[in-house]
């Protein structure tokens, strides 16, 4: 098969999965309401839909282009789909094509940032399932965990940042001339706009860290061959 | 757990429903890139390798959804957080997703106030499901273009778009190490105080103490070129970082609850 014939392929089944999913997702409530044989009112969804939109409709697009790139095609229609992307399954597509010394933008990183990320969708799913009965049939649990400002839950808040400090000891060590500027942009945005929402800093975080590199690959600070090369292709090239 | 309706057999059926629809998914692209991957010449090795560090990467990661769904479960019970953190869901956005849309159906009280009422209840999960719709329409319709002008940037100048994509991830990371190191915590009422989600010392451990792991895993794998400790050196400081992170807040909580952002 032809990497075109591939990614075609990717595409065409990506579609039917996504409406697939689209017709699932809008089927939970649909099927809810005539169990329970009650339909909310449209004017109160409409207004509550107001406001849950506009905090993530615009960061839907965002999502949309800053990820759909970094991803693969097979990627994105999975992560999109099952969802936690910042938090899951970015990280773990990004580890793996590390680990394998592959590109994310060659064919070989699309085919191990897929499996990547269909694994762990299929493990979280696994784990999310076996918490949920335990959370409902021992109580004892539930309480240790749930506590707020116990350590359980104080540790819990800090699990998102482990995956990104390990992330960036690797990261940072072979890029560390790009990582300094978005680094040190997003901690001052921060001082005078701490409550910024995650889904707008990673723009901004993702957008300066590109205008950065650009400047830099143009000055020939980065990117050509005195820079340490961090994938087989690269290497071979 | 059957007894409520929020969490009766129907809802029971309904999830199960929701997990198999994203397990047959995955598993159909898992077996997909799998063919396509030994197509292409990459090593048994290479794919086993992405298999299991994919998966013990995800098992801290999925506790914390886990937990959310717990978090979510006074309001809405088990199942309709449990359907929404499957499919979709984010844990950064379910929790005001599910504020905004019980402020919106009426209810005082937002998540802590538990949701009697099924026509209250089916508004919500409307409301959450609408609001979270948006990226299954724009994907099927863009992603094929997007993924086009990529490939076409990458064919002009690989090196550049090498740095380019190296640039992104890093921005990715900067966005929540910025938050580790300056973010502030949800503002709460004198008295009432939440630690652990503002900038202080217990972000901090976790970033110095996931770097240090990751970065000595790294070192003992070069000495002595363990194949396992190479897939696994990031799951493994990760979950490392999480023990010491969970022993600085349990043997030394004064410290811990140490904010300068809150």
């Amino acid at each position: 098969m032809k990497k075109r014939e591939y990614i075609d392929s990717v595409h065409f089944y990506g579609r039917i999965w996504c409406i697939l999913a689209l017709v699932v997702f809008l089927m939970v409530p649909t099927a809810m309401c005539l169990h329970f044989g009650v339909w909310p009112e449209a004017g109160i969804v409409l207004k509550g839909l107001g406001s849950v939109a506009i905090l993530f409709y615009p960061t839907a697009v965002i999502e949309v282009v800053s990820y759909a790139p970094l991803l693969g095609a097979g990627g994105t229609y999975l992560s999109f789909i099952t969802g936690n992307i910042t938090n899951l399954k970015m990280p773990c597509a990004l580890n793996a094509m590390e680990n394998a010394k592959v590109r994310a933008n060659s064919e070989e990183g699309e085919v191990i940032s897929t499996i990547a990320i269909a694994t762990s969708a299929i493990v979280t799913t696994i784990v999310i399932a076996i918490f949920v009965v335990i959370f409902a049939f021992i109580p004892s649990f539930k309480d240790l965990v749930s506590q707020e400002n116990s350590a359980w839950s104080m540790t819990f808040k800090q699990v998102t940042l482990t995956i990104f400090g390990s992330l960036a000891a690797t990261y940072f060590a072979k890029h560390w001339k790009i990582a300094i500027f978005p680094i040190a942009a997003v901690s001052i945005i921060l001082i005078f706009a701490g409550t910024l929402p995650v889904g707008t800093l990673i723009f901004v975080g993702v957008a300066l860290s590109l205008i950065g590199a650009q400047v830099m690959y143009k000055m020939k600070i980065v990117g050509h061959d005195d820079e340490k090369k961090g994938t087989k292709k690269a290497d071979a090239e | 757990m059957l007894s409520d309706f929020k969490s009766d057999r129907f809802m029971l059926m309904l999830v199960i429903g929701v997990v198999v629809f994203v397990v047959a998914q995955s598993l159909f692209f898992l077996v997909k890139a799998l063919k396509r991957g030994k197509q292409l010449g990459l090593s048994r090795d290479s794919l086993k390798n992405t298999i299991t560090s994919s998966a013990v990467f995800s098992i801290a990661p999925a506790v914390g959804i886990a937990v959310t769904v717990l978090v979510l479960s006074v309001a809405l019970g088990y199942i309709l957080p449990w359907i929404r953190l499957s499919v979709i869901g984010a844990i950064q956005y379910e929790v005001p997703a599910a504020e905004a849309a019980i402020e919106a159906a009426g209810v005082a009280g937002g998540i802590g106030r538990e949701i009697t009422d099924p026509k209250t209840f089916t508004t919500i999960a409307w409301v959450m499901t609408l609001g979270s719709i948006l990226p299954l329409v724009l994907i099927p319709i863009f992603l094929k273009k997007i993924q086009k002008s990529i490939s076409g940037a990458v064919n002009k100048n690989a090196k550049w778009a090498d740095t380019m994509s190296a640039a992104a991830f890093i921005g990715l990371i900067a966005a929540f190490l910025g938050r580790g190191i300056a973010g502030l915590g949800a503002k709460t009422e004198p008295g009432a105080e939440i630690y652990g989600d503002g900038a202080g010392v217990l972000s901090l451990v976790a970033i110095v103490s996931s770097v240090v792991y990751m970065l000595l895993l790294e070192l003992i794998n070069k000495k002595l070129k363990w194949k396992w400790l190479e897939a696994l050196a990031m799951p493994l400081s990760m979950l490392l970082a999480i023990v010491t992170v969970f022993l600085v807040a349990h043997f030394l909580p004064d410290v811990a609850k140490i904010e300068w952002r809150y």
